[in-house]
């Protein structure tokens, strides 16, 4: 249901991936799960969901704005990607990943979407990904076609970074540059983790981490956050060298023991200027809270800030949990929907 | 992630032509959250019985057209042909005289390449009943 709120509600149907892979829902299941939700924005992968991907005709454009109709809903964004390393022994050139991020922009703008969340090279920090995604000089080359078409590029700032992180910046100096205020900051709540969600316990364990010693670091994790000081992994290491880790544990542990939230302050202070907001989460803690982002405060931040735009629902939690059965996503993703409103005062 | 699921056991069955067993196929579920290029497969590679399929015998088959697998690993194979998320891409073996109808130990090794993390593998064996 559209609604004239500030900050508005939407779904990014990467939540209901494995009712796609699965065949329980088609693309028109998983719009009418995220419109049930209570949603009014749809995030879509068009890697995923559209079948005649990477082309789009007009009757698939027909059928999407019916669909938009039909559940009252809108596209909100569609997810870009950079899949230079194309061949076992050659990459796209530049021209090529230049040509292909085109291809994403003008999709969008035939969907009706005014955003695209551009993969671009600092998304989850350097020094991971084995090729040069989108950089700043790809991003220069995009700026005049996104300027034409009105479609915002938005940088998602993912965990280990942070919407303040200085690698962020050179995008927006050469859209400042060009005048062309087409590339924003958007904001994933992975930044926000305070401990790792219990989502992921179990797979690990399956991997062969040992529980006690995942629960006693995420619960060391859960009671710094609660008592307002910084979890500092080195002060329980010797307990933890006492719990007799494994090779797996050792692997796991420098990764997850690095959790410790952004600060909500700088969140309100850049909230005005954000440009699109993934809502990462895993799981539910027993009271219905995420069990390890403070949304009540992430959403406080946002709210206080003056952010306008959309809080679309990520679920990453089918990722961890469903080696081993089926994860019931449209529950998730209901009762998600259900907590920011709550956060957001549209409950009441 | 989909490991477990992406060797299915959906239309293995051997392939005839003209009253011959000719080879077998089996269906293949992409190891990723979305679809990918069809050239962005690092590595397709089979086990039957303990035995090795040679690559050189498979053949892709995808949305009504069939390419050696071998070429579907050169590097310039369109990058336009999607696996698509949750479609399955049927791989046939060419053998004469195909496979026993029956039971067959089949393990099968997955790897796609992405563009922001490193190549991954994911590798599933199963029992598959062959027709």
């Amino acid at each position: 249901m559209k609604t004239n709120r500030d900050i508005k509600l939407g779904v990014s149907l990467y939540s209901y991936q494995d009712n796609y892979y699965f065949h329980k829902h088609d693309l028109e299941g998983c719009i009418a799960a995220a419109a049930g939700s209570g949603a009014e924005g749809i995030e879509v992968f068009a890697d995923s969901m559209i079948a005649e991907w990477p082309y789009i005709t007009d009757a698939f454009v027909d059928k999407w704005n019916g669909l938009m109709a039909r559940y009252g809903v809108e596209q909100v964004c569609l997810d870009h990607f950079a899949d230079r390393a194309m061949w076992k022994n050659k990459q796209l050139s530049d021209d090529q990943l230049f040509e292909r991020s085109s291809m994403y922009i003008k999709a969008a703008r035939k969907l009706g979407c005014s955003t695209v969340r551009i993969l671009h090279n600092e998304h989850i920090g350097t020094g991971f990904s084995p090729v040069r995604l989108t950089d700043v000089k790809e991003v220069e080359r995009l700026l005049p076609l996104c300027a034409e078409l009105g479609v915002m590029m938005a940088l998602e700032c993912h965990a280990p970074t942070t919407i303040d992180d200085s690698i962020h910046e050179p995008y927006l100096e050469v859209a400042e540059k060009l005048g062309m205020p087409f590339v924003g900051l958007q904001a994933d709540f992975s930044s926000y983790e305070y401990c790792f969600s219990k989502a992921g316990i179990g797979m690990m364990v399956r991997q062969g981490a040992t529980e006690e010693i995942l629960h006693f670091v995420r619960n060391s994790q859960r009671e710094a956050y609660f008592n307002g000081v910084p979890f500092v992994y080195d002060e329980i290491k010797h307990l933890v060298e006492k719990m007799n880790p494994n090779e797996v544990d050792r692997k796991i542990l420098p990764r997850i023991a690095k959790k410790s939230p952004a600060s909500y302050e700088t969140l309100k202070k850049y909230a005005s200027k954000l440009v699109y907001v993934h809502g990462k989460f895993f799981d539910f803690d027993e009271n219905g809270q995420v069990d390890n982002i403070d949304y009540p405060k992430v959403l406080q931040a946002l709210q206080e800030g003056g952010y306008k735009g959309y809080i679309s629902s990520e679920f990453e939690g089918n990722r961890s949990m469903n080696d081993i059965g089926w994860v019931d996503e449209i529950e998730y993703v209901r009762k998600h929907q259900a907590l920011m409103r709550d956060c957001l005062g549209y409950n009441g | 992630m989909y490991d477990n699921h992406i060797l299915t056991d959906v239309g293995c069955r051997n392939v005839w032509e003209n009253g011959k067993k000719v080879g077998y196929g089996v269906n293949l579920k992409i190891n990723y959250y979305r679809g990918l290029p069809l050239c962005c497969v690092d590595e397709i590679a089979l086990e039957v019985d303990g035995e090795k399929v040679d690559p050189a015998d498979m053949v892709v088959q995808h949305r009504g057209r069939e390419y050696p697998y071998l070429e579907i690993l050169k590097d310039d194979f369109p990058t336009d042909f999607y696996w698509v998320f949750g479609e399955m891409l049927r791989v046939v073996i060419k053998k004469e005289n195909g496979i026993a109808q029956g039971r067959h130990q089949v393990k099968l090794k997955l790897a796609t390449r992405r563009s922001y993390t490193p190549t991954m593998s994911a590798t599933c064996e199963k029992t598959l009943t062959f027709a």
